[in-house]
Parts: C-alpha cells; sequence; structure tokens
C-alpha cells in the first residue's frame, strides 16, 4: 500500500506538470489575454508573410520542408502559395476557393463542401488568431517571457480522427502568431513558421485571383 | 465531321489501353537478367509531387517511400498542407494499414492504390518465373511474369537500359500501364499510372531522394 502511495505522489504530479509545455507556464489571466488578442485582430486589415512548413513522420529520418507566401486581406480573402520546392496556390476569395496546382486551375464553392468550409475557417481564423472563442475546440494558455502559447484540442470526433492539439505560438509585443504546429494523433505533426511579416500593407484584388 | 472527330477519338482511347501487342511480341533468343527493382535495394527515401484523379475528382500531395529495411517500405500520402491521408507498409508480402483518413478508407480504392505501390516497389521481383521476349523493332527487352491470372510486362528499352512502361494485362487486355519516363541518375523523374478499367489516374513526379 505505502509503495502505491509513494508510485502516486511521483506519478500524479508530474502528469499535472507534463500538460504544461516546456518553457511555458499556464495564463493566470485568460480573460485579459484574450480581449488583448480580439482588440488586436480588430486592427488588422491585411497580412502578408513568408512561411516555412515542416511535416514530421516518425518513419522518416528527415523532415519535409516546403517554403512559401501568404496573403490576407478582410474579409475572407487569402492567398497560401507553396514556392519550394513546388509549385501549389490555394486562395479564397469570399466564398470560392480556387486551387492551382500543375498550371491547372480548379473552382470550389466553398458554402457547397463541408471539407473546403471547415479549411476555410481553419486557414482565415488560424492566420488572425482568431480560433479563441471556437466552440469546436478546448482550449489552454500558456505563457513564456516573449511568447503566449495557446493549446486548442478538437472535440468533435471527425476532427480527433486526424488532430490532437493545434499549437499557436504568439508573439507577445503584437500578438501575431508567430508558429503554428498542427499535432496528430500519432504525434506525427506540421510545424508552420511565419517570417516577414507585415499588417495593413495594400493587398491588391487581383492577388485573390488565379488564372 | 463531328463525327469523325469523336470517332477519332474514341479509336485513340481504345489504341491506348486495349489488346494489341502482346501477339507480336517474340520469345527472345536469350534469358533477360533477373530484374532490378527502380527503387534500387538500398534507398533511403524519395518524395513526390503526387497527383490522384479519380473518376473526375483529383486529390493532390505529397508522397514519401522509406525503405525500413530490406524488403520493408513505409509509403505515407500527406496533403501539401501536411495532412495525413493514408500510410501503408508493405513488408515482404504482407501489408499494413497503419492510417486512412475516411475519404480514402473504401476496400476497392485502397486495395487499388495498394496494387499500384506494390507494383512499383517490386517487392516480389526476382522471386518469381519468368520468360523473356522482344519486339519486332527490338527496341526493347521485355520481361513476362504471370504470378496469378494477371501478367505483368516489364518494358527495358535496350538502348538505355532503363525500364520505361509495366503493363498488367488480364486475357490480353491490358488493365494498368505504368510509364516510367525522364530519367535521372538511373531513376525516373516523372511516373504515371492509367488504369484501363477505372477511371484512376496517379501522376508522381520526384521532388526529392
Amino acid at each position: 500500500m505505502k509503495k502505491h502511495f509513494l508510485f502516486l505522489a511521483f506519478i500524479i504530479p508530474s502528469l499535472l506538470f507534463a500538460q504544461v509545455p516546456k518553457g511555458f507556464t499556464l495564463v493566470k489571466d485568460t480573460a485579459t489575454f484574450k480581449l488583448k488578442m480580439e482588440t488586436q485582430s480588430k486592427l488588422v486589415n491585411s497580412i502578408e508573410s513568408d512561411f516555412t512548413q515542416e511535416k514530421y513522420l516518425s518513419v522518416m529520418s528527415e523532415n519535409i520542408i516546403s517554403k512559401g507566401h501568404f496573403c490576407f486581406k478582410q474579409i475572407n480573402m487569402l492567398r497560401w502559395e507553396y514556392n519550394d520546392p513546388y509549385k501549389y496556390i490555394i486562395v479564397i476569395n469570399k466564398d470560392k476557393m480556387f486551387i492551382k496546382d500543375n498550371g491547372k486551375v480548379n473552382k470550389y464553392d466553398i458554402n457547397s463542401n463541408k471539407m473546403f468550409k471547415s479549411i476555410n475557417e481553419m486557414m482565415v481564423n488560424t492566420v488572425q488568431g482568431n480560433l479563441l472563442n471556437n466552440k469546436d475546440y478546448k482550449a489552454n494558455y500558456y505563457e513564456s517571457d516573449k511568447q503566449y502559447l495557446l493549446e486548442l484540442s478538437p472535440l468533435q470526433k471527425g476532427a480527433k480522427d486526424f488532430l490532437k492539439v493545434i499549437q499557436l505560438y504568439i508573439d507577445k509585443t503584437d500578438y501575431a502568431v508567430v508558429k503554428v504546429k498542427m499535432i496528430e494523433p500519432g504525434d506525427d505533426y506540421t510545424s508552420i513558421d511565419f517570417t516577414g511579416r507585415k499588417n495593413n500593407q495594400p493587398i491588391s484584388d487581383e492577388k485573390f485571383t488565379v488564372k | 465531321m463531328r463525327n469523325l472527330l469523336l470517332s477519332s477519338v474514341c479509336v485513340l482511347l481504345l489504341a491506348a489501353c486495349t489488346p494489341g501487342h502482346y501477339g507480336r511480341l517474340t520469345s527472345a533468343d536469350k534469358q533477360a537478367q533477373p530484374l532490378q527493382s527502380i527503387f534500387g535495394d538500398n534507398f533511403t527515401s524519395f518524395l513526390f509531387k503526387t497527383n490522384i484523379t479519380i473518376y473526375g475528382k483529383e486529390v493532390s500531395g505529397l508522397l514519401v517511400t522509406k525503405q525500413m529495411q530490406a524488403h520493408d517500405y513505409r509509403v505515407i500520402f500527406t496533403t501539401e498542407l501536411g495532412m495525413k491521408l493514408f500510410d501503408f507498409e508493405f513488408k515482404d508480402s504482407a501489408f499494413s494499414l497503419h492510417y486512412c483518413v475516411p475519404q480514402f478508407n473504401r476496400p476497392a480504392l485502397l486495395n487499388t492504390i495498394k496494387q499500384d505501390i506494390e507494383t512499383l516497389l517490386m517487392n516480389s521481383v526476382g522471386q518469381e518465373p519468368y520468360v523473356t521476349l522482344t519486339d519486332k523493332a527490338q527496341q526493347y527487352t521485355i520481361i513476362r511474369t504471370h504470378p496469378q491470372t494477371i501478367f505483368t510486362y516489364y518494358f527495358t528499352e535496350n538502348a538505355s537500359g532503363n525500364m520505361v512502361k509495366i503493363e498488367h494485362s488480364k486475357k490480353h487486355s491490358k488493365k494498368v500501364i505504368y510509364l516510367l519516363e525522364d530519367y535521372q541518375d538511373h531513376f525516373p523523374n516523372s511516373i504515371s499510372i492509367n488504369h484501363c478499367d477505372i477511371k484512376l489516374q496517379i501522376e508522381l513526379k520526384l521532388l526529392k531522394r
């Protein structure tokens, strides 16, 4: 019995601490954080940034790295473009989605397809950092000296099948999302780092069409 | 005129996927050396930009093939955005499905894609009896195997020594055609798989090895 007690005395605290990512502590005042995040988000009309995407697969010795550029403009216009090592463009323009691959353009009506609708919501909300009040996810808030870390765990069964948690790393100075990490149930993950972000620069509407 | 155009298109389509040329192949004078795997015996991993078109619907992404050990291969397909679509393992003649999204989890589709990848990995090649054939112009050395009801023809171009085509056939009808093109450093940078019975086409473009 004593052995069991000792085991539990060590294991339970370690499990509790293991939930907090290394280098971060729990945010005590989540209401203030959410309010600041929402206020900052409302000040942003457009975003332009480079990104580096890394796909980690446990069976692979090297990660798959793709690089590209994205533009976002209110309301609901997004261009997500891979340049290296392949060309691939996704454009969301209001209720339409265009995919350009291999020189060929496919057009989709976002509202006609549940999957495209959720891709649209996820991409637009992620780049803006607008996932805080999404009822489809359980949120945990952490912070370090320089960053907030928002961990979102899906609640719906369909999403849980392919996504364990989304981590949003947010810069404390301007509340911009600097990194997104999507972890799958088997701990393989996709991580996207944003660099050279520019807010509220004019972006032509032509960027949100593809030919 | 319109009918003529239509019938020309039909003739072209039929010619691409029908009986035809096997009767014109003759036995070669000498038996060819056993086939070598396209991917080689000791590869680490290959990354392909991949497009799968099935009945007009297109799915694109990145396909990774990785050799874990001898005759043990892992094949993973993800979208460009990183979402995993399927994860297969081929170990000798055994197959394991590690993961699959519901959209791909249909036995007929999964089995077809599995067989296509298995053909390219050539895991069982060398263990089966084969006959050596040649074409009239003696442009190719053709190895034919027939482990079950399906015949498989491997076409190696005599001039380059590259395997340029694989065909599956049943009762002299082509079932699947694999074209291996744009060879660089003894490996095809472009692989296309065309099914004759179903509207399924798979295109693989090598990104990294």
